[in-house]
């Protein structure tokens, strides 16, 4: 069982505590209101692993190490943005691919706008958050973030470089 | 709505499956299966979890709450907790996308949603480990700082140029069409605590 896992469950046993003091009915209303969301989104959860598996294989690490460790220049922020976003799976599988990325010549700029890239603009996430929330909030939360990973690595530049 | 984006999504992999085929034949595709397995039976548990816990903070929090702490009349102080609470919170997006709604169905303003949501990507702890171990204490550091005001940023322009996305937003939720429905009444009957 991972960590994250058990936060989650004393963060819920606390909750379902503070129910009960509330209502003993409540954690029971609580637990099936999460239960039924969890089986209504089911089939949605489902092809967004699917595509989530799919995109491991289909983009491979090392084509996206190749183009950003040959190029060079204020390509470099627009260039690690890009590559952050597509490069899939969680920090476990994509931390050790931005280190290999580093380790090969990657500036600083362009390591932190990778980085940026991969946490804001991940095509991973993307089908999570359509499937869970929907595209209505996916368009706004867009929008809203759509020049932060070149800018984080233009600062970056520009207050480190 | 949902059938209509559980449908695009499979097409999404089916094509994605076309493209590794392409790549590396059938053996691809097989280890991209065997990945989803992989993926699915590792966070189930933590699917679970993350979902009772976002049905019992549905039942737990009034709407009313919600409202004064997170929505319209809540100003600065939603940024700041919204910010904090996508900082702490553990696990990938099917941990803080069903909190996400949660909040959204009890009232939660736009910026402020937006706000948790890039703290979480952004501003996450529970990553922080993993990034010092294999990018460096200097990259790291680096990277935090300049990201640093980037959620209430966000959060602040969602509110501005979106001032009833939270509602727009609410009324589009993809499970409205079904467990959404008792979920959404049990703040109802309940009352201000």
């Amino acid at each position: 069982m991972s960590i994250a896992t058990i936060i989650l469950a004393v963060l819920a046993l606390l909750m379902a505590g503070l129910a009960y003091r509330q209502d003993p009915a409540r954690p029971l209303a609580g637990t099936v209101a999460g239960l039924k969301m969890l089986w209504g989104m089911l089939p949605l959860l489902l092809a967004a692993f699917f595509v989530a598996g799919m995109l491991a294989v289909a983009l491979p690490p090392a084509l996206v190490h190749r183009w950003l460790a040959s190029s060079s220049g204020l390509l470099d922020v627009v260039i690690g943005s890009v590559a952050g976003a597509l490069i899939p799976g969680g920090p476990y599988v994509s931390f050790p691919i931005f280190a290999a990325i580093h380790d090969a010549g990657a500036g600083l700029a362009a390591t932190v706008s990778l980085v940026t890239g991969w946490a804001v603009w991940n095509v991973g996430l993307l089908s999570f958050e359509l499937a869970i929330v929907g595209p209505r909030f996916t368009l706004i939360r867009m929008v809203t973030t759509l020049l932060l990973p070149p800018v984080a690595g233009l600062l970056a530049h520009a207050l480190f470089g | 709505m949902q059938r209509t984006m559980t449908l695009v999504l499979f097409i999404a992999g089916l094509g994605l499956g076309v493209v590794a085929y392409v790549e590396g034949g059938w053996s691809r595709v097989l280890s991209g299966l065997s990945g989803t397995g992989h993926l699915l039976v590792g966070v189930t548990l933590l699917i679970v979890a993350a979902f009772v816990l976002a049905g019992l903070i549905q039942v737990m929090i009034s709407k009313e709450t919600v409202t004064r702490w997170l929505g319209e009349e809540s100003g600065w102080r939603g940024f700041l907790i919204g910010g904090v609470a996508g900082a702490l919170i553990p696990g990938g997006p099917y941990v803080y996308y069903p909190i996400a709604v949660a909040f959204l169905r009890s009232g939660a303003n736009i910026g402020t949603i937006v706000t948790f949501v890039v703290a979480k990507n952004l501003w996450t702890l529970s990553r922080l480990p993993i990034e010092v171990a294999l990018l460096g204490v200097h990259v790291t550091w680096v990277r935090y700082v300049v990201t640093l005001v980037f959620p209430p940023l966000a959060g602040l322009l969602a509110q501005l140029l979106f001032r009833h996305g939270g509602r727009w937003v609410r009324e589009g939720l993809p499970a409205t069409e079904k467990g959404g429905r008792n979920a959404r009444q049990a703040p109802d009957g309940s009352g201000p605590p």
